[in-house]
């Protein structure tokens, strides 16, 4: 069963922070603001593990975990304080509140996971197979050829989904003998590194599924991409009918 | 310890190598002369107060380009994906909020208890910050790859 871990931070970043370091864990995150919220989620969700902030507006970590302990349901809880600082006194103080452990700021995400780990076997998350229709969202065909329509603005969340859409293209097609694919870059209005990124991505990804790949892009972006060391040598079709042309 | 004996200088000195270092696994360098951190745009500072037995500011001041770097290396994102002015403040008040803490720590260790504010942020391109009345007043600035970062503390004995 998923871990619940409640994190309670007046900063998004640390929450963010916090939310990467058990990407890759079975873990169901939620989070908090200050200890007022925290609190209501902590009776609301029944976490199994809450990270908590010391220094934060409304209600502090140290108020937040005061609470906790004269509430029967809540006192139990797990907690590991995040916080900047590690004074001997204020650790002193959080510990003999009962805290399981404390992460000094600045932190890298692995000492937090270390930490969680000595309280909980963390699990893999199983590998997601992507949903058919998010799968399938960026590819038609043109003939019998798949094109993988790339949108008008690449941003990070695009690169892991298109990957991802186009790792199980490339196992279908090898499992069905197929060796040609269109990357269709017509749409794009913005080069950026996440494009340039999301191009070798698929590039390596054909590749390795012994798949030839045609390029399609407008002018502009073409002399674009040529400025960039890493896509400098991709040879460029205006349409999709000259790359399907260009096929051996 | 007095607040004679404190030697803010390196105490603060240290607390943003480590923290630039274990945040964003970035290396500054010392930079002895005051070059403009504006870097043609605006000025955001990040600001933690300390009260207790220790009255002081820590402020971190960064220009607006080197401000969006640090924000998409602490969110692990692409700089172009950083559209937030509230992200990058977020980031410039977690980083002076870090620093200010392994300050409060030493104080605190060295008997000297004092409370730490949460963060606030300023921002624009004309302004200065004064440091009059304090007992201890230092100012360093740090370099990585063309940017500029400006610590300023200054502390002095509560009342």
């Amino acid at each position: 069963m998923s871990l619940k871990v409640l994190t309670v931070d007046d900063s998004k970043t640390i929450r963010m922070i916090v939310k990467k370091a058990f990407r890759t864990y079975d873990c169901t995150l939620s989070e908090g603001e200050n200890g007022v919220e925290g609190l209501a989620l902590a009776a609301k969700e029944r976490p199994d593990l809450i990270i908590l902030d010391i220094t934060m507006p409304v209600m502090t970590g140290v108020e937040m975990l005061a609470k906790m302990k004269t509430e029967p349901a809540l006192k139990d809880i797990p907690v590991i304080m995040l916080t900047a600082e590690a004074g001997k006194e204020n650790v002193m103080k959080i510990v003999q509140m009962g805290v399981k452990d404390y992460v000094v700021k600045p932190f890298k995400p692995e000492q937090l996971i270390e930490r969680v780990s000595k309280l909980f076997t963390l699990q893999e998350k199983p590998e997601e197979a992507p949903k058919e229709d998010e799968a399938r969202k960026y590819f038609n065909l043109n003939g019998d050829v798949p094109v993988l329509t790339i949108p008008s603005k690449v941003l990070r969340p695009t690169i892991v989904e298109t990957e991802t859409a186009l790792k199980a293209k490339v196992g279908e097609m090898k499992s069905a003998g197929m060796k040609k694919m269109i990357l269709d870059l017509s749409k794009v209005s913005e080069t950026n590194v996440s494009l340039i990124k999301l191009i070798i991505a698929a590039m390596d990804l054909c590749q390795g599924g012994g798949i030839q790949v045609r390029t399609v892009a407008t002018p502009g972006l073409e002399k674009e991409l040529k400025e960039f060391q890493e896509t400098s040598s991709v040879a460029i079709f205006p349409n999709q009918e000259a790359a399907m042309a260009a096929f051996a | 310890m007095s607040l004679a004996q404190l030697d803010l200088k390196a105490s603060i000195r240290t607390a943003v190598l480590e923290v630039f270092d274990t945040m964003l696994s970035m290396e500054l360098t010392d930079l002895e002369d005051s070059r403009d951190i504006t870097e043609n745009g605006n000025r955001i500072v990040g600001t933690v107060s300390l009260a207790g037995d220790v009255l002081g500011n820590v402020n971190l001041h960064v220009g607006e380009a080197f401000a969006r770097c640090l924000t998409a290396g602490m969110l692990g994102m692409a700089l172009e994906e950083v559209d937030s002015e509230e992200e990058i403040h977020d980031v410039i008040g977690e980083l002076s909020n870090m620093i200010g803490g392994n300050l409060k720590s030493k104080l605190c260790d060295a008997g000297l208890p004092c409370d730490l504010s949460i963060p606030s942020i300023t921002s624009g391109r004309d302004f200065h910050i004064e440091s009059k009345g304090w007992a201890l007043n230092e100012r360093l600035v740090f370099g990585h790859a063309e940017h500029v970062a400006m610590i300023q503390a200054f502390i002095k004995p509560g009342v």
